[in-house]
């Protein structure tokens, strides 16, 4: 099984442009969304869904997934939402419903709303990271007892979400087991509710931090598509470590006024506001 | 002469034998393999236990993960660790996501007596009761148990059961046959109705032969073993047909089975008088032997049958 679009360059980069402007869309209709979350995590998800990850859509309009996404920043439900109308999975118009009341958009995940695009439920912090380990073990064992390819697990977290102690018994865990098949992907924006995160609770040395713990990690601009993509495919799956990629993103990324600006965490594009970012995400 | 018998043996027995059948079972432990007693199992199938240390919030996750890729997973540690440490996952990653995971809540209620509050739950059923989705049992004998275990596993979606490590008289024999929902009535008396929750079924049921034997009082006796999904319209017509209602159980009066027949009894103004035995609201439980804190909390049989007394000497 492959990913079914296998895109790069240019019309990888417009997909994910195309996320952004769906954001923005998205949140200014609901006025609410994390909007700097969704905007800095969109590259990333282009990556992964557009290049990375092997699935099948079946007719039904269920997807057969050989890999597996966990999104368990799950705040950046948003993004996700975008990317699914940017597959055709989820009508553009409907992306107007989030948030509001019946939507089968809530403010977070919800894999009963969305079968079965949605892996599992998230918005606790610290959540998805196990919850990966335990997909990606599972993976290993399947293709044990059955010889088909393993499945690989591919769990974005925020880097503020880092300071829950739950990820770190789960990065203890997946050394232990080996489960070469887990990527973990953080989005490092450098941003959380309140603050910077190095004025909140400094997580440096990250990359020691990881390797201390039995992980291989690497380190990306996690803004640029290719790259994203291309550190993946790199990724040696027979080493028996798990792995981590620090993304390095710009919160609130393609909108110059939202850029590492730490309102954009919580805020709304007005309908001015809109505009300009449309046309920014248009031309950039 | 009666027969005991460990919960956790009909627990373990049963997901042996589902997993020799060919159910693709994992049971998940956090450092807990002697409190689970799953040695034999563990032998028999190294591969399918894994345990992940002392880190509980992981268990929950990484079972939820492992329920994702198609497997039918047990987790086994000690309620209070389960249900006080590994809360959210419990509520997110299986309630809230209706993964495939039964939790094995163990050493519930006071098991753990000297070792004080921080090892009790007794706000398991309460704190359980609270979240969505999922299906929670207390058995309250070996036999039952192993019926429990094997419902849960034919089910797809998140169960809890309520477990021990004491060994607790065997109250059901070969025929019995568990069904979730229903009350089961151990003894068909009249009067007044004793509920009791699993691991002190076994001191109610001491406590109506001793009120038969030396007061000529008959009550009925029932094992409320199956509290979501619970048949209220079976458990209201029972209480109907009696005076009085007297629950027990070894967990707070706050959101136990006390509370439950209470908001039964107001909702169908059904007009009873109540006694509801447990661990007083607003308290942890006092630390010692069990049989001592269950004396003093009077849900042991001594304490029982004084309740059922008094209802006949006002």
């Amino acid at each position: 099984m492959e990913n079914p679009y296998r895109l790069s360059g240019e019309s990888l980069h417009r997909r994910a442009q195309e996320i952004r402007k769906k954001i923005c869309v998205m949140n200014s209709a609901a006025k609410s969304g994390h909007t700097g979350g969704d905007m800095s995590e969109a590259d990333i998800l282009a990556a992964l869904y557009f290049h990375v990850l092997r699935y099948e859509v079946k007719a039904d309009g269920l997807v057969s997934w050989l890999d597996q996404f966990i999104l368990s920043k799950g705040h950046g439900v948003g993004g996700l939402y975008a990317c699914f109308a940017e597959l055709g999975w989820l009508p553009e118009r409907e992306l107007l419903t989030y948030l509001k009341d019946d939507s089968r958009l809530p403010g977070h995940p919800v894999r009963q709303k969305l079968p079965n695009w949605v892996t599992v439920n998230t918005g606790g912090l610290g959540h998805g990271f196990p919850i990966a380990a335990g997909l990606a073990m599972a993976k290993q064992r399947h293709a044990g007892s059955t010889g088909d390819s393993v499945g690989r697990v591919f769990v974005l977290t925020g880097d503020g979400e880092l300071e829950e102690g739950s990820n770190w018994e789960a990065a203890m865990s997946a050394a232990h087991f080996e489960l070469s098949n887990l990527v973990v992907i953080v989005d490092r924006n450098r941003l959380q509710l309140a603050d910077f995160t190095h004025n909140i609770m400094d997580l440096e040395p990250l990359d020691d931090k990881f390797k201390a713990f039995g992980f291989e990690v690497h380190e990306v601009n996690g803004n640029e598509v290719d790259k994203i993509w291309k550190l993946i495919e790199s990724l040696d799956h027979e080493n028996r470590k798990p792995k981590v990629i620090i993304a390095n993103t710009i919160k609130g990324r393609g909108v110059s006024f939202m850029e590492n600006v730490p309102a954009w965490h919580h805020k709304f594009p007005d309908e001015d506001q809109l505009k300009q970012a449309l046309r920014e995400l248009e031309d950039a | 002469m009666r027969e005991y018998g460990d919960l956790r043996d009909g627990a373990v027995g049963a997901i042996g034998r589902l997993t020799e059948a060919g159910k693709d079972i994992i049971v998940m432990v956090a450092d807990s393999t002697s409190t689970a007693k799953i040695g034999a199992f563990m032998k028999a199938y190294p591969d399918r236990v894994v345990n992940v240390g002392i880190a509980e919030q992981n268990m929950v996750g990484m079972a939820a993960g492992l329920a994702l890729g198609g497997h039918t997973v047990f987790t086994a540690n000690a309620a209070p660790f389960l249900v006080g440490r590994a809360n959210e996952q419990v509520k997110n990653d299986i309630c809230y996501s209706a993964t495939n995971v039964k939790m094995l809540g163990l050493n519930a209620g006071v098991a753990y007596g000297p070792l004080a509050s921080t090892h009790h739950a007794i706000d398991d059923i309460s704190v359980m009761s609270g979240f969505g989705t999922v299906q929670i049992f207390a058995p309250c004998d070996e036999v039952e148990t192993a019926q429990v275990i094997e419902y849960a596993a034919s089910i797809d979606g998140p169960v809890y059961i309520r477990l021990d490590n004491a060994k607790f008289p065997i109250v059901h024999d070969a025929q019995y046959r568990f069904k979730p929902g229903r009350p089961d009535v151990l003894i068909e008396g009249k009067g007044v109705v004793v509920i009791a929750l699993g691991s002190v079924v076994g001191e109610a049921l001491e406590a109506c032969e001793a009120l038969k034997s030396e007061d000529g009082i008959d009550p009925t006796l029932i094992n409320l073993s199956s509290l979501r999904p619970l048949d209220h319209d079976a458990l209201a017509a029972i209480i109907e047909r009696h005076d009085a209602v007297v629950t027990v159980e070894e967990h707070s009066l706050h959101g136990g089975i006390g509370a439950t027949v209470a908001v039964l009894l107001a909702r169908r103004r059904l007009s009873k008088s109540l006694d509801m035995l447990g661990i007083s609201e607003g308290e942890f439980a006092h630390y010692g032997t069990r049989k001592g804190i269950r004396k003093h909390y009077r849900i042991d049989a001594a304490g029982i049958a004084q309740t059922v007394r008094a209802l006949y000497t006002k």
